[in-house]
């Protein structure tokens, strides 16, 4: 697998410096009428989304909106049972080769293998990657001090608290400096000094001009981070576009997000009129 | 007045000493009770074991009854306390029960004296199946001993000796390693015990046999001669030399029990005041030393770039590192020397006995997938083409022949050693070369279709609930179909033996190597093609654990 390191360096910056121009029409994720059923459940109800190159996209939604159904299909873990995937302009199911090569993935709910060590771990999977040797060392230990995890580099990531595999994972994603970066809820559990140092990397990261994909049910976190937003709810895709544009008149992403997802109204009215009454 | 309205003393209340051990009675009843309440599962398997055990204990008592009288009774009686009391010492360290009762870290926060909190936590692990089933077995060995009165004072005394002592162990030695268990190193050694139970087997069995063999019990009589002295055995040990008048020896072994009883609580009180005023374990993982650094630079220089020594290193990691992995090789390396040897040593067996050791290896091949768990992901993510998967199954089946190559030639050569009979050791040499090649790719083509969740906890539970037929099929099928793939050197073999040619058997070498090569090497062609083709299906399905 070629590294595209310096291909990157050199033309996306470049393009980012000339206002982005061939960026925006080449999306880095395009996904049409995606369906994904479990049994009688409908998970994800036929979604298009076209997420933008060179963002830091927020997939964001309530639990069982879909979010990780819908990261699993696009970066090919998940089978689905109808629409077309694009990442990165090649075809996920049909062009996996040119796909996979281009996309660093942070998945939730899944292990890692547990019982090597942090740096054996960048360094399987830097190696499987088909990166040369000399080169996953020298990455591996840039990752493993930015991220915090030079201390504990030879501990068994089975030992690893919830952050510092995060943080691992994140090493992990990041090592083949790939185009586009999806990452499942990558602040969930985090302690607020990990999740500090994860959001420099990735700022870090997007400033160069590659893509981050992440999902999240915090609001405030993605409208601390993000450029561009996706909202889902229930299976279906309900805005997307600028976080200006999701936003709209609304105070607050969170405003405009309970409004999305039709739970804006909803107080507890009358039936708890007691609590706090006197006593 | 309730205790709300009592006014606040100054003075501390003193502790609750005298109803405690009645309490704790009560609430291991109440928590058993309810435990059973819970589900209709938990409840049924509490009754088929509790009726097994019975029965169990039934037969044992009637066992030892009947061996009232029997000169070699002692010898026997002793002997099983002795296994039944060891039993209690080393269990609790691979079967960290659920006991919520007796996990004194529960009740840190109480205010209770160490003295009466033993005796009540004693009292109460008398309560259970385990403490029954002992119970019926102390009592039919006095029963087998006992004789005259002077035995039955001894008897009388020494059934309940024998039981506290036994719990006191159990609870001693949990208490001790609690820090032990509760970290990851502890539930790994729980996995392992599996291992243990395989391998004991095996060793069981051949002791019987032995023992049938080898002239009956007398062979025991030393054994049992120094066992009588130790606690555990010494009380049951005490009946047998009161029933034969030797009152002193009596009086001593009975002595050996009460004292090891005492040191057992007080070591037990020690340690479990230690953990209860004593930071807990929890943090105990992230204050492990480092690793060493595990040689990046040493072994992996060695090693080429690519696929194939990267997923070679990370397999013959895991088989280190790993206990659901380790416990699987060492059983299948364990079982696989012991069958044919044992068999050879006692003279039943034949040369083509150590091909046991190719087929059990070969079954390692099995599920490759499953054993990532849902880290396969990681593996998932960088196949993109059946030739990525060839490589990584390749990979997979070198680690596989590495160790298994060396250790089936060790096994055939020495099982051919202890019979004698170099004869038949290439043609169970070609045999075990073409077994290993059918079993590598039916192996590769069942991990590739019929793939299954490994749980990581527990030793026992190799499939999740549901995928039990699935992990049948693919083990059976696939060993169905790995012994007619190795017909064609099979049948040659029988008739080279058959018609008398045993000159020509050392061509089964060279043509079973070559033939094993060659169905391994379309094996995996086949299975990685399904392999690259089912990514996101293999992923789901190791996934459940």
């Amino acid at each position: 697998m070629p590294d595209r390191a310096d291909a990157r360096t050199k033309t996306g910056v470049e393009t980012d410096a000339a206002a982005g121009g061939a960026r925006e029409a080449r999306p880095a994720v395009r996904v049409q009428g995606l369906w994904k059923r479990f049994g009688d459940q409908v998970a994800v109800a036929g979604i298009d989304l076209e997420l933008p190159a060179g963002k830091f996209v927020g997939l964001v939604g309530p639990n069982g909106a879909g979010k990780t159904t819908t990261l699993s299909m696009v970066t090919g873990l998940l089978r689905p049972d109808m629409g077309k995937i694009e990442v990165a302009g090649h075809d996920v199911w049909t062009d996996p080769v040119e796909v996979k090569s281009r996309i660093g993935v942070l998945p939730e709910g899944l292990r890692l293998f547990e019982r090597l060590s942090g740096r054996e771990l960048l360094a399987y999977n830097g190696r499987l990657r088909g990166l040369p040797g000399d080169e996953v060392d020298k990455r591996a230990t840039q990752l493993l001090d930015v991220l915090d995890l030079a201390g504990s580099q030879h501990k068994l990531v089975v030992d690893y608290s919830t952050g510092m595999r995060k943080k691992i994972g994140l090493a992990a994603a990041l090592l083949h400096n790939p185009e586009v970066l999806f990452l499942d809820e990558p602040f969930e559990g985090v302690d607020p000094v990990s999740a500090q140092t994860i959001r420099g990397v990735l700022e870090r990261y997007t400033r160069s001009g590659a893509t981050v994909v992440f999902s999240s049910h915090v609001m405030e976190l993605v409208e601390s981070l993000c450029d561009w937003v996706a909202v889902m709810a229930a299976g279906r895709i309900k805005a997307q576009g600028t976080l200006a544009e999701v936003r709209g008149d609304a105070p607050s992403l969170q405003n405009a997000f309970l409004e999305l997802v039709g739970a804006g109204g909803r107080d507890a009215g009358d039936s708890l009129d007691w609590l706090g009454g006197s006593r | 007045m309730s205790v709300l309205d009592a006014p606040v003393t100054s003075a501390a209340p003193a502790a609750p000493t005298t109803g405690l051990t009645p309490i704790f009675v009560s609430l291991k009843l109440t928590l058993l009770r309810n435990g059973l309440r819970q589900s209709s599962g938990r409840r049924a398997v509490f009754v088929v074991s509790l009726v097994f055990t019975l029965l169990l204990a039934a037969a044992q008592v009637l066992g030892l009854v009947l061996l009232r009288g029997n000169e070699h009774a002692g010898t026997v009686v002793v002997l099983l306390t002795g296994v039944v009391a060891l039993g209690w010492a080393v269990l609790p360290l691979f079967f960290p029960s659920g006991d919520d009762t007796l996990d004194p870290t529960r009740l840190v926060m109480l205010p209770l004296r160490p003295e009466p909190l033993i005796r009540a936590l004693l009292v109460s692990s008398m309560i259970g199946i385990g403490p029954l089933f002992t119970l019926c077995l102390v009592v039919g060995s006095v029963l087998a001993l006992a004789h005259g009165a002077a035995g039955i004072v001894f008897a009388v005394l020494a059934v309940p000796l024998t039981m506290l002592l036994c719990v006191a162990l159990s609870r001693a030695v949990t208490t001790a390693n609690v820090r032990l268990l509760n970290s990851r190193k502890g539930r790994d050694l729980a996995v392992l015990s599996g291992l243990v139970i395989a391998v004991g087997i095996q060793f069981v069995n051949f002791g019987a046999q032995r023992l049938g063999q080898a002239g009956g019990l007398s062979t025991l009589d030393p054994a049992a001669d120094v066992v009588r002295w130790l606690p555990g055995a010494s009380a049951v040990a005490s009946v047998d030399a009161a029933s034969d008048g030797s009152y002193g020896v009596a009086v001593a072994q009975l002595l050996i029990t009460v004292a090891a009883l005492a040191a057992l609580m007080w070591m037990w009180q020690r340690s479990m005041v230690r953990l209860m005023t004593s930071p807990d374990g929890s943090t105990l993982a992230a204050a492990e030393p480092a690793r060493e650094e595990s040689g990046r630079g040493r072994l992996s220089a060695l090693l080429p770039e690519g696929r194939t020594a990267t997923v070679m290193q990370r397999s013959l990691r895991y088989v280190a590192r790993d206990p659901k992995t380790k416990a699987a090789w060492v059983t299948a390396l364990a079982v696989g020397a012991i069958v044919p040897l044992l068999n050879a040593v006692q003279g039943t067996g034949s040369v083509y006995f150590a091909c046991f050791a190719a087929g059990m290896l070969g079954m390692q091949m099995y599920n490759q997938f499953g054993q990532d768990t849902s880290a396969f992901w990681m593996v998932a993510l960088t196949i993109s083409s059946p030739r990525d998967a060839y490589v990584e199954l390749r990979a997979r089946a070198f680690v596989l022949l590495l160790l298994t190559l060396p250790f089936t030639l060790i096994v055939c050569a020495v099982t051919a050693a202890v019979i004698g009979d170099w004869q038949a050791l290439p043609g169970a040499l070609g045999l075990s070369f073409a077994l290993l090649g059918s079993m590598l790719a039916t192996g590769a083509v069942a991990s590739a279709l019929f793939p299954y969740s490994i749980p990581q906890e527990g030793a026992f539970k190799n499939v999740v609930p549901g995928q039990g037929g699935l992990a049948w099929i693919s083990i059976l099928g696939g060993m169905l179909a790995a012994a007619l793939l190795a017909a064609p050197v099979i049948v040659p073999t029988i008739w080279m033996h058959v018609t008398d040619r045993h000159d020509a058997l050392w061509l089964l070498v060279p043509g079973g190597l070559a033939y094993g090569a060659l169905v391994g090497w379309a094996g995996l062609r086949i299975a990685a093609r399904r392999t690259a083709a089912r990514l996101p299906e293999i992923l789901a399905a190791v996934s459940k654990g």
